[in-house]
């Protein structure tokens, strides 16, 4: 049964997790296990290792395009803003949707993050509820209501 | 020392051998301008002393032969012969070396204050933002264990869950209202021209579910533009009107806002008829995380008025409370009317670069 105004998946999607703090890489899996739609998450945890992924370099030569990525911007070494900055300068990458998940609130950030056509902006909430249901409606939104391009 | 029309030392006494560190014989005869650090300006002050008379504590410096600076402030009127023509100049100079040394002294001192206080302000903001993000772990993580796992493991399981989630609930609370009242001091907004009475309202439409739940009546005077942060204005009525609403008596609240002028500044009110403070508590009131009263009666953690004070100083006012238990309370607070050149403001803006 599929409730009113509810996407139909044909087939699970990628999404790639670039974030520094395992805690919220599981904080995520366990909000993404709470829904039903069934995706498959990958995660990295620096800003080096996102675009050896998206870029198949290395030990990623098998890795599979994302159809979404969401983005830490306070990363070790190359920080989320490079790694934003760069793909959307890459003709290849730049059609993944990047959402920018953070826990900075400053005005600085939101701003550049847009600049460097983030394709949105969200602080990571502080209450686990809060949180669960921002992950679950990312997922709602770019995955079910949004047409994605072809990979 | 008495000098000629020209210029040129008539007679000295025995300080000013000392300071230029040259005979009696030797200064007089010589030029008076060849002792002072610019000898040009003190050229210029001497005809003034011609054109007007007398001059008054005119800052030089001295030089003497063997190199030493002495600060002087330089006093000087003309005399006259017997005939009431002009003669000459009799200068005397005051040692201000010492005066002028404290000087610095209280300009550094006033800096390091100054200083320490931003470090302070920094570290508080730093500190409380930084320990946000393990603790929305502990939080999340507890919170998580007590939905999957509650009612799973046994009763003493189920209470200790609890009273972690309750404290990493509260202690998230804290560092909140930590990170606002730092945030107070350090990211404040430039001072400009504001219609206070506009922030009042605005303020009023924020409150507008409270005011509402507690029947209250909010009146007020005619109100006057000010040198404010317009933002940090209206969270100043916003706090004071807050508690207004919160501590109220058995009557429905009635709040009334006035302002007055008073020596440079504005006095602005803000008076109740709520459940008041006891005379002994009222400096209490204002320091961060103080409350007079039990969580489950009134609840918040005590910033409100801690942050409606730092505001109320960082403009260069004060904030007091007068009030009678079971009467009401008057909380006024002050607002220079003009910039105050070495008070609130500048400090400010020193400190709120970051």
């Amino acid at each position: 049964m599929v409730a009113i105004g509810e996407c139909v998946q044909v087939q699970p999607a990628e999404i790639l997790v670039v974030e520094d703090n395992p805690g919220d890489v599981r904080l995520m899996r366990e909000a993404f296990r709470e829904s039903k739609i069934i995706n498959q998450l990958r995660a990295v945890s620096d800003g080096q290792e996102a675009l050896a992924f998206l870029r198949k370099q290395g030990r990623y030569a098998h890795a599979i395009r994302p159809d979404l990525i969401l983005l830490d911007l306070n990363l070790p070494g190359k920080d989320g803003r490079e790694v934003l900055s760069e793909i959307k300068a890459d003709p290849d990458l730049r059609r993944i949707p990047v959402v920018i998940v953070t826990s900075s609130k400053t005005e600085e950030d939101i701003v550049r993050s847009y600049n460097h056509h983030a394709n949105c902006y969200i602080t990571k909430p502080l209450d686990l509820e809060k949180f669960v249901e921002v992950v679950q409606a990312i997922q709602n939104f770019w995955i079910s209501i949004v047409k994605l391009p072809p990979k | 020392m008495t000098i000629s029309r020209d210029g040129t030392i008539t007679d000295v006494n025995a300080a000013t051998t000392k300071i230029t560190g040259v005979s009696r014989d030797r200064l007089i005869g010589s030029d008076f301008s060849d002792y002072f650090t610019e000898p040009e300006k003190a050229q210029q002050v001497y005809q003034r002393v011609f054109a007007e008379g007398v001059v008054h504590d005119y800052p030089l410096a001295m030089r003497s032969t063997s190199g030493v600076v002495t600060d002087v402030l330089y006093n000087a009127s003309v005399f006259r012969n017997e005939a009431g023509l002009v003669e000459g100049v009799f200068a005397a100079a005051r040692d201000v070396t010492a005066r002028k040394q404290a000087e610095k002294e209280l300009a550094w001192r006033a800096e390091e204050l100054a200083r320490s206080n931003a470090d302070l302000q920094q570290f508080a903001y730093v500190a409380s933002h930084d320990l946000q993000e393990p603790l929305r772990m502990v939080a999340s993580y507890t919170q998580l264990l007590g939905k999957r796992y509650r009612g799973k493991l046994d009763a003493d399981a189920d209470d200790f869950i609890a009273f972690a989630v309750d404290g990493a609930h509260r202690m998230q609370v804290l560092i909140n209202d930590l990170l606002a009242y730092s945030r107070a001091g350090t990211q404040g907004k430039e001072v400009a021209s504001t219609n206070s009475e506009s922030v009042l309202e605005a303020a009023q439409v924020n409150l507008m579910a409270a005011i509402e739940e507690a029947h209250a009546v909010i009146s007020h005077d005619p109100l006057p533009t000010i040198p404010v942060d317009a933002t940090q204005l209206s969270q100043v009525f916003q706090n004071l009107i807050g508690n207004a609403l919160k501590f109220h008596g058995p009557e429905p609240p009635r709040i009334h806002v006035s302002a007055q002028q008073e020596a440079g500044e504005w006095r602005f009110s803000v008076r109740d008829n709520g459940i008041g403070i006891e005379p002994h508590d009222a400096d209490r009131i204002f320091v961060i995380f103080q409350r007079l009263h039990a969580g489950q009666e009134y609840p918040g953690t005590g910033i409100g008025l801690a942050i409606t004070k730092k505001i109320v100083e960082r403009h260069g006012g004060r904030i007091w409370v007068v009030s009678e238990p079971g009467k009401g309370s008057t909380f006024t607070f002050t607002i220079p009317m003009a910039e105050v050149s070495h008070g609130g403001y500048r400090r400010v803006r020193a400190s709120s670069a970051s």
